[in-house]
């Protein structure tokens, strides 16, 4: 099948980008779409020029390397999928397919398909953590957690951190990634102790890196490709009222 | 910072006062839009109806004065989360697209904005053809009190402002589709079981809300009271 390409191209930062066209004529139904990717920058390097870079790692939905807006929806047109997972059959022969990165102030150009999402990590270390006792392992299921509770964290942790919710908000705003990380440990014991210090900090770390305001579109939980609710979002408001009014 | 200050600056508390301001604009056009109906029962029944609201005296200017505090504060979060979302994403998309599904993203939600600044403006042009109004008077069992049915039907027999009234309140519906629903989201009242049925009701809300208003201009134009 031919697939056309309109790519992102930016050598830096501080150079501005363009959309370049790329044609594949041979792609492969079966391809994913990160394969294409390969087989067209197979080509270019081939032909002595430069692969359009990209991230990616485990190629099976699960680590949330790979960023890509496909025609304006990020990861693409299927839903709970990563763009990894999509696989060329969803397209028809002759299909124009426009690649732009995640576009957020808080997530700053590096090159071409890639930006810089470290914002998230600083959000995680804000208060995405738990204290535990150090010395020998502790015994597994030493500390008992409900069915109702045990499932409703699971749902929050299946967030992978890929940056799909900013990407995809108009407002660039990261409150579904913030959410979910806040509910997973709200629904769990683990991590009492910081409750409270967790959530504001959190959300104020999430201003800090220059994400915007929430204003409840829940495109985020239409392109999460781990279909994150935005009740993790509603869950976060609740949490930030009560730790206010608990802080001294 | 104080506490309040903190949650105030914060964007999660930004987003609850939203909310709660929002809340309560709607519960003041409920109220008003029952009043309107009064008219529907003839002249002396909404010409009570405003004369007792008027007796209040201070509680009415408490009331006021706090819609008046609500109203501008909602606005002015509405407009500068608007003006944020402009920071937080310097270079647009080529191509953007809803992917829909859960996607609540819609003609209502995505106007917000226009559609907030334009009751805005339009609360201004109402208050001064009603509020600020030096209404003729009628006399009941003695009572002296301000005409308001003759003013509703003088100002709704002419096209013009009709057609304008009209137009606002379906902005209106339009808003409050999205606020409604949002509202709820954003105080955190909300659940995967829920969601559904909110967004059901705020449709309804904003329906009934949006038909209600329309109704009195649309009776009065065509001479149907």
């Amino acid at each position: 099948m031919t697939i056309h390409l309109k790519i992102w191209r930016q050598k830096d930062k501080n150079s501005p980008g363009k959309l370049v066209d790329y044609t594949v004529d041979d792609a492969n139904p079966d391809m994913s779409f990160l394969e294409l990717l390969d087989w067209l920058n197979e080509r270019l390097m081939n032909e002595g020029r430069e692969p359009v870079e990209f991230d990616h790692d485990c190629r099976e939905g699960i680590c949330g390397s790979c960023n890509l807006v496909l025609n304006g929806m990020a990861h693409g047109p299927m839903q709970g999928t990563a763009v990894c997972q999509l696989h060329m059959r969803k397209y028809k022969d002759g299909d124009t397919i426009v690649v732009e990165p995640w576009r957020a102030k808080a997530f700053p150009m590096i090159k071409d398909l890639v930006v810089d999402r470290s914002a998230f990590d600083r959000i995680m270390a804000a208060g995405g953590y738990i204290s535990v006792n150090t010395g020998a392992p502790a015994d597994a299921n030493a500390i008992p957690v409900d069915k109702y509770n045990a499932d409703q964290a699971f749902d929050y942790a299946a967030c992978i951190g890929c940056g799909a919710c900013v990407a995809a908000c108009p407002n660039s705003s990261a409150s579904l990634f913030t959410g979910a990380k806040i509910s997973q440990l709200a629904h769990l014991p683990q991590g009492d102790p910081e409750r409270n210090r967790r959530v504001v900090n959190m959300v104020d770390q999430m201003a800090e890196e220059g994400f915007g305001d929430c204003s409840n579109y829940a495109e985020c939980e239409a392109v999460c490709p781990a279909e994150i609710s935005i009740t993790s979002i509603a869950k976060m408001r609740r949490e930030y009222f009560n730790a206010l009014s608990e802080i001294e | 910072m104080s506490k309040a200050a903190t949650f105030l600056n914060s964007q999660v508390g930004r987003k609850i006062a939203t909310g709660v301001t929002g809340f309560g604009l709607v519960l003041f056009i409920i109220v008003h839009l029952l009043g309107n109906l009064a008219y529907f029962a003839g002249a002396e029944a909404i010409n009570t109806y405003s004369h007792t609201l008027h007796q209040l005296g201070p509680l009415l200017w408490i009331v006021r004065l706090g819609l008046l505090a609500f109203f501008l504060y909602h606005a002015w979060l509405g407009v500068s989360i608007w003006l944020e979302r402009r920071r937080a994403r310097p270079e647009k998309y080529e191509v953007y697209a809803s992917r829909g599904g859960a996607s609540r993203q819609s003609w209502s939600s995505s106007s917000m904005v226009l559609t907030g600044i334009l009751l805005f403006l339009f609360v201004i042009t109402h208050l001064n053809t009603f509020a600020f109004h030096d209404f003729a008077t009628i006399t009941y069992g003695g009572v002296e009190m301000h005409d308001v049915h003759a003013r509703l039907t003088e100002v709704f027999l002419q096209p013009l402002y009709t057609v304008y009234y009209v137009v606002i309140m379906v902005l209106l519906g339009m808003h409050l589709r999205h606020g409604v629903w949002s509202a709820f989201q954003s105080l955190g009242w909300m659940s995967r079981k829920t969601n559904p049925i909110i967004y059901s009701i705020a449709f309804v809300l904003a329906l009934i809300i949006a038909i209600g208003f329309i109704g009195l201009p649309l009776s009065i134009y065509f001479q149907l009271v």
